[in-house]
């Protein structure tokens, strides 16, 4: 039951005295993470190909959280969604960072000669390459990245300078404004974010070609990004922030987003399979092939369960939803199912055997390292709730029916 | 008209705010047989009545998987046992190509099992309702708040209950009968 009475001023809704420590604990952990991950790709001996594929599964992954952050705004703002007006700030700042995630996208460019079949002459001379070699190349293939990223970060910063400006004015036109683009948004973010999963991920197998690729990759970011939300709101509350203001209510929501979600995904992950393993067709299968065999294949089972099952059972109660650290520990399980799932769709590419190194860890670490300390860098010295948005008494009152 | 049994007692509240105030008196008063009735949701009625959580997400999951066993055993039977054949190389029991079938009859037997499993908690289908014998309580859906005890309550006794319901700060109190049989 939601104590009726609750009022934003009840509780810190300020970073200070928590922002500069996790600013600077997130950094230097991402650094070093990242300073060791380079150091073990260099003691692999391949001339940096393994390191550039799991910089690609990370980078991957920590981009789908922040444009999971970028589809899950506009979704709020075109249903005039009130419920999560409390925890909007979290997301927009998470949708904020892509200018970094830019920065973070230079490696992948880099290491694109090593780690994409298209660069690779061998695959790019094959018959069924002709057709698609204009495509493929690095110039058209660095275009695309900025164009991506002009777009998803002028989407990311226009959605938190509204919000930071709305702080100060209280003006109610600023809320029907970012409503009018958000819908244009979510279509642009469609294109563009199926798009990107093409060109990232996709095109390491630049002879396989999945039409519902893209939803595959937004599914398990989308998922993700509730899971990260999950986490940050309590790790928030355990310092004394935000507490009060998101009750059970609100939890419950995010408990409902990752279990609708986990769901989604499963279906387009089957749909995907399933239509390849129906028709046959050789040049479909093949990355299926790869992806069943030593080692592999024992993964992606496994996947079913962890992605799919596991977290499916887990959160099916209502009991489950609204239960803290139940919810804690499916969020963190499934970061780590999602991770893992990036993992399956990308390494089998480098190794026909299945392979696993502290590499890989500690590139996630270090990735998801600097961009926690962006997103915390970005959140210092503003509030942690949009105080002034028309929508926030509503949220605060917010029951679930 | 004839009379039958006494099916409870009826009183009636000008307002939400009353209702709830005695929906919690008569909550803590330790009624279990009794309901409230008004013209729309009043916001944290359940609370107020001290209702607890419903079985139903339990019937659901269990036609879910009644739902999720039949198709499995449905297509098993059909295109492995008594009719096999070859379908584009495909084995005659093959999971993936069963998936879709098996996810629809879960969800289409949830589905059953949740609306029928709502009629079954609240004693649908019936005819009619003793209250729909009271002239006072055709305004429910219009603008008044009623509370009835049900004289099948273990704790409920005509002359006390009615006491009780008096003290609520309602409408006089009526008594509801079944009608009688012919």
């Amino acid at each position: 039951m939601n104590d009726k009475s609750v009022r934003i001023e009840d509780t810190n809704t300020s970073l200070t005295g928590l922002g500069r420590r996790g600013f600077m604990i997130s950094a230097v952990v991402g650094v070093i993470a990242m300073a060791a991950t380079v150091a073990l790709g260099a003691a692999a001996g391949d001339g940096m190909r393994r390191l550039g594929y799991t910089y690609l599964i990370s980078y991957a992954y920590v981009l789908s959280v922040s444009l999971g952050a970028l589809t899950f705004l506009p979704i709020m703002s075109v249903t005039k969604a009130s419920w999560h007006i409390v925890i909007r700030r979290l997301a927009e700042v998470m949708a904020a960072v892509m200018p970094l995630l830019a920065i973070l996208a230079i490696p992948v460019i880099l290491f694109a000669g090593k780690i994409y079949g298209w660069a690779d002459p061998q695959i790019a001379a094959s018959a069924a390459m002709a057709h698609k070699a204009a495509w493929f190349s690095q110039g058209a293939f660095i275009l695309r990245w900025v164009i991506y990223f002009c777009i998803w970060s002028g989407y990311g910063i226009f959605f938190w300078r509204q919000s930071l400006a709305q702080d100060v004015s209280g003006d109610d036109n600023i809320t029907r404004r970012v409503e009018n683009l958000s819908g244009f948004s979510i279509m642009i973010g469609a294109i563009t974010i199926a798009m990107a999963s093409f060109d990232l991920l996709m095109s390491v197998d630049p002879l396989w070609f999945s039409t519902i690729f893209g939803v595959y990759y937004w599914a398990g970011g989308f998922v993700s990004f509730f899971a990260v939300l999950t986490l940050l709101t309590f790790g928030l509350q355990n310092t004394g922030r935000m507490t009060r203001i998101v009750s059970p209510e609100h939890i419950h929501d995010y408990g409902k987003g990752m279990f609708a979600f986990t769901f989604f995904w499963a279906y387009i992950a089957f749909s995907q399979y399933m239509l390849y393993w129906y028709a046959n067709i050789p040049e479909e299968t093949n990355w299926f092939l790869e992806r069943s065999r030593e080692g592999w294949g024992k993964l992606g089972i496994f996947l079913i369960f962890a992605a799919f099952v596991l977290p499916f059972a887990g959160l099916i109660s209502r009991y489950a939803k609204r239960h803290r650290k139940m919810l804690a520990f499916w969020a963190v399980w499934i970061i780590a199912a999602q991770w893992l799932n990036l993992y399956w769709v990308v390494m089998p590419s480098f190794s026909e055997k299945f392979v696993f190194g502290v590499m890989d860890v500690t590139c996630f670490i270090g990735i998801a390292g600097l961009w926690l300390a962006a997103i915390t860098r970005l959140a210092m010295g503003h509030s942690l709730v949009p105080l002034k948005d028309p929508r926030l008494e509503a949220s605060l009152r917010f029951e679930n029916a | 008209m004839k009379q039958g049994d006494l099916y409870g007692l009826l009183i009636e509240f000008e307002s939400p705010s009353l209702l709830a105030a005695a929906a919690m008196r008569v909550r803590d008063a330790g009624f279990k047989k009794w309901d409230v009735h008004s013209p729309f949701p009043v916001h944290g009625m359940d609370d107020f009545m001290g209702i607890r959580g419903t079985r139903l997400p339990f019937i659901i999951l269990g036609g879910g998987l009644i739902g999720l066993a039949a198709a499995t055993l449905m297509q098993w039977w059909m295109n492995a046992v008594d009719y096999p054949f070859v379908i584009s190389g495909k084995p005659l029991f093959g999971l993936p190509a069963n998936i879709p079938i098996m996810f629809e009859l879960t969800v289409l037997f949830s589905a059953f099992a949740a609306f029928f499993g709502m009629w079954g908690l609240n004693g649908m289908p019936r005819w009619y309702n003793p209250l729909l014998t009271s002239k006072r309580f055709r305004r429910a859906t219009q603008d008044r708040f009623f509370i009835v005890i049900e004289a099948r309550d273990p704790a409920f006794k005509l002359e006390k209950t009615r006491e009780f319901l008096a003290s609520l700060g309602g409408s006089e109190v009526e008594e509801i009968h079944e009608s009688a049989e012919d």
